[in-house]
């Protein structure tokens, strides 16, 4: 038995909140871990993620596909970058990953660089639209869509996962402004 | 008797009463007035006083151009100066005071500086206050401050909150008058994303103050039907209260929409939101601003534009006077004849400037052709006028239309210029326009009714055929052509009699030829000198006027004179909505380290350093003050352990096959070689050769480093890096991402740090010995039984020093850790006060002295530019001039009097020379108090520095008046050897 534990506070654990029609909720264990695709060696990376995965990793940048049992996200933000998003409460997810990829891309545990913030409900849209510079239009920015961009001089990643609902990720050191901006644009707007 | 003026008819809710107050005065209004068209019901027709003479004036416009007609809105912290009533809705319970008057607003004491007017003439200012210098600012400013200027401040901090956002449309029309309904509605049906933005609370534009009929009905009930429509649509977003004011790059538009403007308070909501709008394309349907005719006496309460006064009448019910005459230089004066007579409003007499047939009938009114106005009387309402041939005519009303000038501003935002058009003697849009707009109806000098519904549809058309959209074919709402002959007639020679051509900066005729007299002659300068077409109009009323008369000054023709620069806004935008949410603690993000909270509670004193919150020092017991602190935290670091949060520090994860081949790239220094399990300083050179940022970089595996850059240049060292790999290096193996954020790290440091870290470090993750992990050893580890960390053997304050990290949710219970693990060494936390104490002792450079001047040779690192190895900033910092062998050069200062303390940003004089730049040898750049050595210590760079050990100069301050002697010394004050952190 050590002497110490070390007990995991992440920024906006537990944070839950209505707001007329929107809510506002902080996932639980949210896991994060960034791929990149060596140079010359995509394609072997690409098949290793595929069976790893269950799904292709999605073509085009910008855009995010589920794993067929839900458990987690690709998102291709970039033409080397992907994310992994998908439960973990133990600080071992880019290990978790490295092992499923076997050396076949370079892995970064993202988990703690981000907070995140999930967005639903009629007047989601509504409420980014006072900090988000994205089009959120279902035409332009429709379900699986993901995009980096900066909200209140915040750097951030949007995703749309259902017709309602926003991942918003961001700074963890940030996480209290983060916070404040998206509720406030909740508020504002209801 | 409330409302004695108010007549049948009109678009306001008769059901919904307003009662408000004009200059403590009640008055009554209806759902649907603006002020002023309440105050005109209420019989208020002096609403103000000028803004140089304090001469009355009254309502002249309806619409955003006003001059004349500007309150103080609202009371207390809420009051808004320069409000202009024809734009403000009427709510209940509004109250409103008339400005710039001294006593009431009927008795101004200021306006006997009416009577000074020969004196108060262009440019009254430069020629007036001149002499003597010394009284500009203590004097004369003061003075002109408190006659001059218009509303007043509240002095107190706004209490309404704002709030920006973004908007994307394939189209955005902007204006909803008919022009643009009829653009809208052909949008919209085409299932295009259309947003249509109107700066009134009612959409339809001149629709709403006009009886002519479109598609067999009348023009209200046509909008009403197409504004039904549009809100139908789920791609349509209709913002009325909204006014574009900004044409920017790309199709970016600015907009400013007015939430709670309209309400007696804003409910806790933004006030207003200022929207930045993104357009694929965009049709200008801004239509166009009717202008006045200069004439003696043209400022007198009663006298306002035509097209406000059928508008009144119209829209709003209000008859603006009882026996009305009407003065114009064009067809379209006299449709406001013929509307007050349909009104049973008796009309005196149309005076055309025209010598031609009446185009209207207008019953009961004596057409008199060929004529003017020249002067008018009445106290302080019109009441009678004076015609060029010299009969007079009682009225207490007169309409007036000198012709329409096209709303072209947003089209000339972007460097486009207006063009002259003979035909309705106006400026239309050039054909340099903002990216992706066209301009239709009125703004495109397409005046009458029927024109401006086609063009409407057909620049939607063209512009959505554009996009790929299909349109229906729908025929163009239908609408008579009406008569809009104009003559150009900018003023009426009225011999002595001053005629206004700016009401808002009492700008005359006589006030421009004396700038043309004097110089003055192009349209910026006129503008400069006379102060025609400043404040809060923007001379919409009287830019073209004012031109005009120059043309005539200098003979050349209106189109050779050309405008003054139309920029944005369109309209006033205030300073709070431009601001937004940007104030108090919210005026930036703020980042918080992992340990913030624990920190808090234990006596921590923060400092923004960029937009972190770092802990400066803890207090402890009754410490007095922040250097008893400081002192404390060093003292306790050198002689047994202290904890200090560096996650700030900037971190990125760098990967690929060649990512030790691309730190050589991006270091000065070589890293190609570093061993796995290794940590390396760097030095970092821009393409200059200056030495721009400095770290250490951990070699974790073959192909994996993590980097560390100073708090400040974390982004400025990801991004360049980020270039370098994109654009530089494209055929490099390497990959980049930032983990500042991801990674809790605490430097612990002191003769005590391996003992409490073995504590902490799992024992079966690392052996901690020196042998095992020596001096710039880095590794993976797990603590407190199995979290994952990352242990670094590095040192900023010299002394026996680790750098420890984990996952940064762990960090807030890491250092809760660390300190009870260091309870028995009497381990202290440390802050970012007691990290510059000692690493000023060190002689570590640091922001101060890498401030964009330096160079890696100035810092004594010359040595680190690898010359067998290319990288970014090598070749240029071999440049001779940075190579000098007299160049400054970093080291270390103490002051030969022990007692005194050395003050940074002194510059060094050699003994006995003068304190001129001339014979300046360098400056101090960091200053500390050591508590180690018991006396002052700085850094500085100074000419030849290193060869000039022992040697006295002067360390001299202007700034604050101060000079001592101190001794150049090396920069290493503690452990010059470097055995502490070795041991």
């Amino acid at each position: 038995m050590p002497d110490f534990t070390l007990i995991s506070a992440p920024p906006l654990a537990g944070y839950n909140s209505s707001f007329g029609d929107i809510k506002l909720s902080a996932p639980k264990d949210l896991a994060i871990v960034s791929i990149a695709l060596p140079l010359g060696g995509e394609d072997a990376a690409k098949a290793a993620i595929t069976s790893a995965f269950g799904i292709d990793l999605p073509d085009t940048v910008g855009t995010s596909s589920p794993t067929k049992d839900g458990t987690a996200s690709l998102m291709r933000l970039g033409a080397d970058q992907a994310f992994v998003v998908f439960t973990s409460a133990t600080p071992d997810a880019e290990r978790q990953i490295a092992a499923k990829l076997n050396g076949t891309a370079y892995t970064t545990d993202q988990t703690d660089a981000w907070c995140s913030l999930e967005i639903s409900g009629p007047g989601a849209r509504r409420a980014l639209e006072r900090i988000c510079p994205i089009d959120l239009h279902p035409d332009a920015f429709a379900v699986g869509a993901v995009a980096r961009t900066v909200m209140e001089h915040m750097g951030a990643i949007i995703a749309r996962t259902g017709d309602d609902s926003f991942l918003l990720l961001s700074a963890s050191s940030s996480a209290k402004s983060f916070l404040h901006a998206v509720e406030l644009s909740a508020r504002n707007v209801i | 008797m409330s409302q004695i003026n108010r007549i049948t008819g009109g678009l306001v809710d008769r059901s919904r009463t307003m009662n408000f107050t004009f200059n403590g005065k009640s008055m009554q209004g209806y759902a649907g007035d603006t002020l002023a068209s309440a105050l005109l019901a209420n019989g208020q027709v002096l609403v103000g006083r000028s803004f140089k003479y304090h001469r009355p004036r009254g309502i002249l416009t309806d619409g955003s151009e006003e001059p004349n007609a500007l309150v103080e809105l609202r009371s207390g912290a809420a009051q808004e100066p320069n409000t202009r009533a024809t734009v403000t809705e009427l709510f209940d319970g509004l109250t409103a005071a008339s400005q710039n008057h001294r006593g009431s607003l009927e008795n101004d004491f200021m306006a006997i500086t009416d009577l000074a007017s020969p004196f108060l003439s262009a440019g009254f200012y430069y020629k007036t206050f001149m002499w003597p210098a010394a009284f500009w600012e203590k004097v004369y400013e003061p003075i002109i401050r408190k006659s001059a200027g218009l509303g007043r401040l509240s002095m107190q901090e706004d209490p309404d909150t704002y709030d920006k956002g973004f908007l994307h449309c394939d189209l955005l029309v902007i204006g909803a008058g008919p022009a643009g309904l009829s653009a809208a509605l052909a949008a919209a049906r085409s299932g295009a994303r259309v947003i249509l933005a109107d700066e009134d609370f009612a959409p339809g534009g001149r629709l709403n103050s006009e009886t002519y009929a479109v598609d067999g009905m009348s023009g209200t009930d046509w909008a009403t039907q197409a504004v039904a429509e549009l809100t139908s649509m789920d791609n349509v977003r209709l913002m009325t209260r909204t006014t574009v004011y900004g044409a920017y790059d790309h199709g970016i538009y600015g907009a400013l929409e007015r939430c709670t403007d309209h309400l007696p308070g804003a409910g806790g909501k933004p006030r207003q939101v200022l929207w930045r709008i993104y357009s694929k394309r965009a049709v200008l349907a801004a239509g166009a601003t009717e202008r006045p005719i200069a004439f003696g006496n043209n400022d007198r309460p009663g006298i306002m534009l035509a097209s406000a006064v059928r508008t009144y009448v119209n829209r709003f019910g209000v008859a603006p006077g009882k026996r009305v005459a009407v003065l114009t230089n064009n067809d379209d004066g006299w449709r406001t004849a013929h509307d007050l007579v349909a009104k049973g409003i008796a009309v005196t007499a149309v005076i055309d400037t025209r010598n031609g047939p009446a185009p209207l009938e207008v019953a009961g009114a004596r057409h008199i052709r060929g004529a003017g106005v020249v002067d008018t009387a009445g106290r302080r309402a019109l009441s009678r006028i004076t015609l060029t041939d010299g009969q007079m005519i009682d009225t207490d009303c007169l309409a007036v239309s000198g012709g329409w000038n096209p709303a072209v501003h947003l089209t000339c935002h972007q460097q486009g210029r207006p063009v002259w058009n003979e035909q309705i003697s106006a400026f239309v849009p050039g054909n340099i326009l903002p990216a992706g707009m066209v301009v239709a109806g009125a703004a495109n000098g397409a005046l009458s009714l029927g024109a401006a519904l086609t063009a409407g549809r057909d620049a939607a058309n063209a512009q959505l055929s554009d996009l790929g959209f299909t349109a229906p074919d729908t025929a163009a709402p239908t609408a008579e052509d009406e008569g809009f002959s104009c003559e150009p007639k900018w003023h009426i020679p009225s011999g002595k009699k001053r005629a206004w051509v700016d009401f808002q900066n009492d700008v005359t005729v006589k006030d421009i030829r004396l700038s043309h007299r004097e110089g003055f002659k192009s349209v910026e300068h006129l503008k400069r000198y006379t102060t025609t077409g400043m404040a809060t109009d923007q001379g919409k009323t009287s830019n073209m006027s004012a031109l005009a008369i120059m043309s005539e000054c200098t003979g050349k023709s209106i189109p050779e004179t050309g405008t003054t620069i139309f920029r944005p806004p369109y309209t006033p935008v205030p300073i709070g909505a431009l601001a937004g949410r940007s104030r108090g603690k919210d005026f930036r993000p703020y980042r918080l380290t992992p340990s913030h909270e624990w920190a808090t509670r234990h006596g921590a004193t923060f400092v923004e350093v960029g937009n972190w919150l770092r802990a400066q020092w803890f207090v402890k017991g009754n410490e007095n003050g922040w250097r008893d602190s400081v002192d404390r935290e060093v003292l306790n670091t050198r002689n047994s352990v202290g904890i200090c949060d560096v996650t700030t520090l900037g971190k990125i994860d760098i990967q690929g096959k060649d990512a030790a081949e691309f730190l050589n790239k991006v270091y000065a220094n070589a890293f190609a070689k570093l061993a796995v399990g290794r940590v390396r300083y760097g030095i970092m050179l821009r393409e200059d050769g200056i030495c721009y940022d400095d770290g250490t970089t951990a070699r974790m595996s073959e192909n994996h480093f993590v980097m560390t850059t100073t708090t400040a240049n974390a982004v400025l060292v990801f991004r360049r890096m980020e270039f370098a790999r994109q654009c530089l290096f494209p055929e490099m193996d390497v990959h980049l991402i930032s983990t500042t954020d991801a990674w809790a790290q605490f430097a612990v440091a002191g003769p005590n740090a391996r003992k409490l870290l073995s504590k902490i470090v799992d024992a079966d993750s690392q052996d901690m010995s020196n042998e095992a992990f020596p001096f710039m050893a880095c590794g993976e580890v797990t603590v407190c039984g199995g979290t994952p960390g990352r242990l670094f053997r590095i040192s900023f304050s010299g002394e026996l020093a680790y750098e420890i990290a984990v996952p940064a949710r762990y960090g807030n219970s890491l250092i809760e850790a660390l300190m009870k693990a260091g309870e028995e060494f009497g381990a202290c936390p440390y802050g970012t006060e007691a990290l510059g104490v000692m690493r000023i002792e060190k002689g570590h450079a640091a922001g101060n002295e890498l401030d964009g001047r330096t160079t890696a040779h100035m810092l004594g690192m010359g040595g680190m530019v690898s010359k067998k190895k290319d990288s970014i900033g090598k070749i240029l910092s071999q440049r001779p001039d940075m190579n000098r062998d007299d160049a400054e050069r970093l080291v270390g200062f103490r002051p030969v009097d022990r007692s005194q303390k050395l003050i940074a940003g002194s510059h060094f004089l050699t003994k006995g020379d003068e304190a001129t730049m001339a014979n300046d040898q360098g400056w101090m750049t960091s200053v500390a108090w050591s508590p180690s050595l018991n006396h002052s210590v700085g850094l500085g760079f100074i000419k030849s520095g290193h060869t000039r050990m022992g040697e006295i100069v002067r360390a001299v301050s202007p700034v604050h008046n101060t000079e001592m002697d101190v001794e150049i010394v090396s920069a290493h004050f503690i452990d010059p050897e470097g055995e502490r952190l070795r041991a």
